[in-house]
């Protein structure tokens, strides 16, 4: 039974392991789509970014968002007509079906449309959002 | 510009919760020894001391965990200050999330299937795991599901 138990314990050890690198190599990375537009009202606010918007996914309950938000923000205020706006999906429970949101946070690149033209799951790496960022304010449409 | 969810409120340092994981994880991988090795009471018995810790972190708030109070105590000292502080809401609910997997663990257990301990301290190992090697918060993944499924948050 003490093998067994070695046995069971050192399985435990490699699957958490292995899930853990999966989780690592797939978050923070920018997937590059073309979704449904999103309008201001779905969001509860007035207006988009005039040239793209910076949508962040959150809840109360997310150690990722605060530090996520921070980045966010810092990246918008580098580009004019760029905006951070961070949503309680909480609040809003339609926008995580609408969306499938399985992972907080979650940040939706959207163009001067309002149309989803990239996705971010978990808190996104500096320099793949930078890149990501200005090539869709390279290609507005 | 930035439009922000709702304030935040009492911090910790990141690093808190992550070290008190770090010795969750290696408690629980010694149940699920103990009671795959056929040492079953005291596989029941670490259980419940697990799950009376996470209880105590659930319901006392994370930053009065005995783990806490160690971080604090004996690891912060010789760290450098941490680069940001967050929210306390969400390892409290991980807390939680350990507390009612163990809780059930522990209760199916003592009525009879005693291989309900190591199979609850296996699931909660890995949670804790994941939290204290890669940072994984699943307790944030599972209160968005949880919002999904209408059980939290505002429909609307």
């Amino acid at each position: 039974m003490v093998v067994i138990a070695a046995l069971v314990v050192a399985a435990l050890v490699l699957v958490a392991s292995v899930l853990g690198l999966l989780w690592r190599t797939t978050t923070g990375r920018a997937r590059r789509v073309r979704g449904p537009v999103v309008r201001p009202e779905d969001l509860g606010t007035d207006a988009l970014g005039a040239r793209a918007t910076l949508l962040q996914l959150s809840t109360p309950m997310c150690t990722q968002c605060p530090p996520t938000a921070r980045l966010l923000g810092a990246e918008a205020a580098l580009r004019p007509g760029v905006v951070h706006l961070e949503v309680d999906l909480s609040e809003r429970i339609a926008l995580a079906d609408r969306f499938q949101v399985l992972q907080t946070p979650t940040t939706l690149l959207l163009d001067a449309d309002g149309r989803v033209r990239g996705r971010i799951g978990g808190r996104p790496r500096p320099e793949t959002l930078a890149r990501e960022l200005d090539l869709l304010l390279e290609s507005p449409a | 510009m930035t439009a922000s969810v709702a304030t935040r409120p009492t911090s910790v340092d990141p690093r808190a919760p992550r070290f008190g994981a770090a010795i969750t994880a290696v408690v629980l991988l010694v149940d699920v020894f103990l009671g795959v090795a056929g040492a079953t009471v005291a596989a029941v018995v670490l259980l419940a001391a697990v799950t009376a810790l996470f209880g105590w972190g659930a319901f006392a708030g994370i930053r009065r965990h005995p783990y806490g109070v160690l971080f604090r105590r004996f690891v912060r000292p010789r760290l450098a200050p941490p680069a940001e502080l967050e929210d306390a809401a969400a390892p409290t609910f991980a807390q939680l999330v350990g507390f009612v997997v163990t809780v059930v663990g522990l209760v199916v257990a003592l009525s009879g299937v005693p291989l309900a301990a190591p199979i609850a301290a296996g699931v909660a190992f890995v949670a804790a795991f994941l939290n204290a090697v890669f940072d994984f918060c699943l307790g944030c993944e599972l209160y968005l599901l949880l919002v999904r499924a209408g059980l939290l948050g505002r429909r609307r």
